[in-house]
């Protein structure tokens, strides 16, 4: 009888356990994360203004109305998805390829290392100055190249053409390195008997990798790249400093809209709505991000 | 006898030290001994000035010992994010006592009904001219602080070595520009011209537009944004944008910075940016020199307001402070940290300041017919409206359209909208 109540008592206690450790993050998140995103969502139902966030009005769908009329919201939907998946393919590209590139022993990797993974130490706002005084038209390193070339020079920042592409390059420029380290982490967990096993069935380097190595890191691979996708869709700083969505809109993303409508003309109803298209954004990245690894578990599965 | 008699002396020796010391002291209202110590913090982005910022705050703590009681404590917001944070504060209900704000932010901020009544503090006061619009619905919410006209300014030395002349127009302005870089290998003209900065850029472009004689409104209150003086001064911004003068991608502190650095002619600034420009650089104040705008009318100019925040505990000592602010003692102090720019009441710039400053003397000239920045009738929707006009300078610098049907297209955007 003693030893029932000892036992019942002890997993008590042990369920009690479990909701006590999960009761700090469940505050913080509910706190931080779910409160504000619910106020969001009724804030894009209302008219409300910065001046008087707490005096909005209910007013039902009409801000998702009136950003359907507005060409500009297409426009930014479409700078958000170019420049969200082009950040995604090129940062995951070139951060998979410097892992394979330095997973290797050679002299000074350490320092090589350390100069691939500096433009993910620099904070944005200190990025972002460095680059524009890089990008600039008339005292910038890249116009002097290119006028040292005997190229003209270009108008990284300022010209229709240029400016999405110019926010890319910083862009990668600090993805990259985070792919980098989290593909690197799994490359260097790929056991090396596998690996020795399929060169000795005759496996040639190409073969080792796509059969391996390959199959062996892309879960990691997959996971920085919905990382780096929902970051694109969110990133203010370095849009905002270099560009600040011009010229003529050519990189007002989603996120740069919200400021604008939200701080320019004081529309957090408007404003809110923008951020709740946002979200629908990131949560389609993370939908398909989840089908696909149900995917490939299942095909792991099979074969 | 001895004694008492040395006695006698040193209270009499105390008695006259103590009636001394009593008249030396420094005569305090007494308000000022009776009230429990406050704190009034006071927000501006001027504060992060290099030197000006310096003097100002000099000039405005002056009032502490007038009030010992109260401390001024400085809330320095860099300019491109007063606005949104004086605006989220003061929404959530805190923020500081006493903002001064560009035009634009008082007009929204009395809107929102942030601001209280300061009629008190003006009562006697000889406020001029630059106070009128701090009256809103019958009452006094904003104090004058500082009002900045826009000029032509230029560096005499290089104007002299490329042999060019003080332009009277736009092609005179585009002609002396190239000479400049031609000659000295300077750049020829700085002006804001990227939607980056759209807050500056919209008001230095009035200057163009009121030169131009752009109303914005008609008659009857209605916005007209693409009048044939409207796409005049655009299309003549173009061409100045178009002629290679203006160094393309540098933001407005970095032109200003190059300006100091001898590295550039000419420029359409505001008497706020040029003493920033005159001051602790290697251009000399002496060699900066100033000309009315080259246009046919006359420009614009930047307003700054003082205002009492409705969430202010202290609020009565806020409003004291503004009563001292326009006062005599407290418009001298001010007088010179402010360069030339017209404050609350008219108090001329000195003799010393004007002697090292050349350019000075033009501000206070077109300060007279100057205009506001703002849009009558849509004062708080200014930077909105303004934005549509400015996309559309944009689409035609950047992306060749033709003026009437950018206007047009952002009239059409404009009508519909507010």
């Amino acid at each position: 009888m003693a030893a029932k109540t000892t036992m019942r008592t002890s997993a008590l206690g042990a369920r009690a356990a479990g909701y006590l450790f999960i009761v700090p993050p469940v505050i913080y998140l509910g706190v931080f994360m779910f409160w504000p995103l619910a106020r969001q969502m009724w804030m894009s139902l209302t008219n409300t203004t910065l001046a008087r966030p707490n005096d909005g009005v209910f007013v039902g769908l009409a801000n998702y109305a009136r950003l359907l009329e507005t060409p500009a919201f297409y426009a930014s939907l479409r700078i958000t998805v170019v420049y969200a998946s082009l950040a995604v393919l090129l940062g995951v590209t070139l951060g998979v390829v410097s892992a394979l590139a330095i997973n290797r022993p050679f002299r000074g990797r350490a320092v090589v290392r350390g100069i691939l993974l500096f433009g993910w130490a620099v904070p944005n706002v200190a990025a972002a100055l460095i680059w524009l005084w890089m990008f600039n038209e008339r005292s910038g390193v890249f116009n002097k190249m290119l006028l040292g070339m005997g190229f003209s020079r270009l108008r990284w920042l300022t010209s229709i053409d240029w400016s999405l592409p110019s926010i890319l390059i910083v862009t990668v420029w600090q993805v990259a390195p985070f792919v980098m380290l989290v593909t690197l982490a799994a490359l260097q967990s790929v056991p090396e008997e596998v690996r020795e096993a399929a060169r000795v069935d005759g496996a040639d380097p190409l073969n080792v990798f796509r059969n391996v190595t390959w199959p062996h890191i892309l879960p990691s691979v997959q996971l920085a790249a919905l990382l780096v996708a929902v970051w694109s869709i969110r990133r203010f700083d370095i849009i905002y400093l270099l560009t600040g969505g011009g010229p003529l809109g050519s990189t007002s993303t989603l996120v740069v809209k919200i400021r604008q409508t939200a701080f320019e003309a004081h529309e957090l109803g408007i404003a809110s709505a923008y951020g709740a298209v946002g979200l629908l954004l990131a949560l389609l990245v993370a939908g398909i991000h989840n089908l696909v690894d149900r995917r490939r578990m299942r095909w792991v599965a099979e074969r | 006898m001895t004694t008492s008699r040395r006695r006698m002396l040193s209270l009499l020796l105390a008695s006259a030290l103590g009636v001394a010391g009593f008249v030396a002291l420094p005569s305090r209202p007494a308000h000022a001994q009776a009230k429990p110590p406050v704190t009034l913090v006071v927000a501006n982005s001027q504060w992060l000035d290099a030197l000006r910022g310096k003097n100002l705050w000099a000039a405005v703590t002056k009032y502490q010992q007038v009030a010992p009681h109260v401390t001024l404590q400085q809330e320095a917001i860099p300019s491109a994010d007063f606005n949104d944070k004086i605006t989220t504060a003061l929404g959530a209900g805190q923020g500081p006592d006493i903002v001064m704000m560009q035009e634009g932010l008082f007009y929204s901020l009395a809107e929102a009904g942030f601001l209280v009544d300061i009629g008190k503090a003006a009562e006697g006061a000889a406020l001029n001219h630059t106070n009128e619009k701090g009256v809103v619905k019958g009452k006094r919410l904003g104090i004058a602080w500082q009002r900045a006209v826009y000029a032509l300014i230029y560096n005499k030395k290089l104007l002299d070595a490329a042999g060019a002349a003080v332009p009277k127009d736009v092609d005179g302005l585009i002609a002396s520009s190239k000479a400049i870089q031609d000659k000295t290998g300077a750049i020829g003209f700085s002006s804001r011209h990227q939607i980056a900065d759209l807050s500056g850029w919209f008001m230095d472009f009035q200057s163009w537009a009121y030169g131009y004689g752009v109303n914005w409104v008609d008659g009857a209150g209605k916005l007209t944004l693409n009048t044939p003086e409207a796409v005049a001064a655009t299309a003549a911004f173009k061409k100045t944008f178009d002629s290679g003068i203006i160094p393309v991608g540098d933001d407005m502190p970095t032109q200003r910075t190059r300006f100091k650095q001898k590295q550039i002619g000419f420029s359409i600034d505001n008497s706020g940016g040029t003493l920033n420009i005159a001051s602790g650089g290697p251009l000399a104040s002496t060699d900066l020199y100033s000309a009315p705008l080259p246009f046919k009318a006359p420009g614009a100019h930047q307003q700054i307001f003082l205002g009492v925040s409705k969430h202010s505990k202290n609020q009565a000592e806020a409003i004291a402070f503004l009563a001292w602010l326009v006062t005599a003692d407290g418009q001298r102090a001010l007088r010179d940290a402010s360069g030339p720019d017209a404050l609350a009441t008219d108090v001329p710039v000195t003799e010393a300041f004007r002697a090292t400053n050349p350019w000075a003397d033009t501000f206070a000239a077109l300060a007279v017919n100057s205009r506001s920045t703002l849009i009558p009738g849509y004062e708080s929707k200014t930077t909105p409206i303004m934005r549509l006009v400015m996309e559309a300078v944009e689409k035609v610098i950047v992306a060749g359209a033709d003026p009437k049907a950018a206007l047009d297209e952002a009239q059409k955007q404009a009508l519909a909208r507010f």
